[in-house]
């Protein structure tokens, strides 16, 4: 088995940093990153890319009543929407 | 994706909410820890916090008066994201026709790498780039691409959804899951290269 090359890791590396890579093709990666620099550079900067993205796009303030609508919701449910 | 759909059927279609107190307290537990997390995914796919809000009680509404029928053990969090994205798409779309492409496709998988390479930022302050972009400036940039696009994005990156669980909540196929994740990125690293030369973040 020859070892993967980088163009084949580069290809794959959102599905590695997805979590979408299991078995023998999850290590090869592993085992390429680890030799190669370039490629770590370029790995890294999309997991980067992704955990900015989740922060920036995961912190919004909740409107403080919400929580207490919802409950209220339950209690007294409003009569059939239109669309449902 | 019967981990998400997971339904019994119990016939009658009665829209009535379970009147069993232990339901009602089992999704108090289980789903109001979860309503910031829906919320933000709301707003993301409203793009206002009015119809936000309202998208999010309307999921509740229709979650708990399908809880009896959840099957227990299955993936709740997935269900809940489901109906949020069916409600949404049942009210808010109306008739406008989903667009099929999104624009920034014709870069290449490492545009913004390579677009910060370009203007001889170091490898370590690269990302230090982007974390400097407003919050506000990457939300729009994500509100900004088409809702399929978005959607996938959205569940994958911020709620951290496996491929196979975005396919059960979208009810699309597992290649098209990954088309759109990968198209939708690369739009939103055209847009997000845009406001880092708008805002001055690298210097040419």
């Amino acid at each position: 088995m020859s070892p993967i090359d980088c163009e084949q890791v580069l290809r794959e590396i959102e599905f590695y940093l997805d979590g979408e890579l299991e078995g023998p093709a999850l290590l090869e990666i592993r085992q390429h990153l680890e030799m190669c620099g370039p490629c770590m550079d370029r790995s890294e900067f999309k997991r980067r890319l992704k955990e900015i993205l989740s922060a920036k796009c995961g912190c919004d303030e909740v409107p403080p009543d919400l929580v207490a609508k919802v409950r209220a919701m339950l209690d007294e449910p409003p009569s059939a929407t239109p669309d449902s | 994706m019967p981990s998400i759909k997971g339904r019994k059927d119990h016939g009658g279609g009665s829209a009535a909410p379970p009147a069993d107190p232990a339901l009602k307290e089992r999704f108090e537990r289980e789903v109001l820890p979860m309503l910031p997390n829906l919320y933000g995914a709301a707003l993301r796919l409203a793009r206002n916090p009015q119809d936000a809000e309202d998208l999010v009680q309307e999921t509740c509404l229709r979650a708990y008066r399908g809880f009896a029928g959840f099957e227990q053990g299955t993936n709740l969090r997935a269900w809940m994201y489901r109906i949020l994205t069916n409600t949404f798409i049942n009210a808010y779309r109306k008739k406008q026709r989903e667009p099929l492409t999104v624009q920034g496709e014709d870069v290449g998988d490492w545009y913004l790498y390579e677009k910060l390479g370009e203007t001889g930022v170091e490898a370590s302050a690269e990302t230090t780039v982007l974390e400097n972009i407003p919050d506000e400036d990457v939300r729009l940039a994500l509100e900004a691409l088409p809702e399929g696009f978005r959607m996938a994005v959205l569940l994958a990156d911020v709620e951290g959804f496996s491929y196979k669980e975005i396919a059960g909540i979208l009810d699309i196929p597992i290649g098209t899951v990954m088309s759109r994740l990968h198209r939708g990125r690369r739009a939103l690293e055209k847009a997000l290269w845009q406001t880092v030369r708008e805002r001055g973040l690298v210097t040419d």
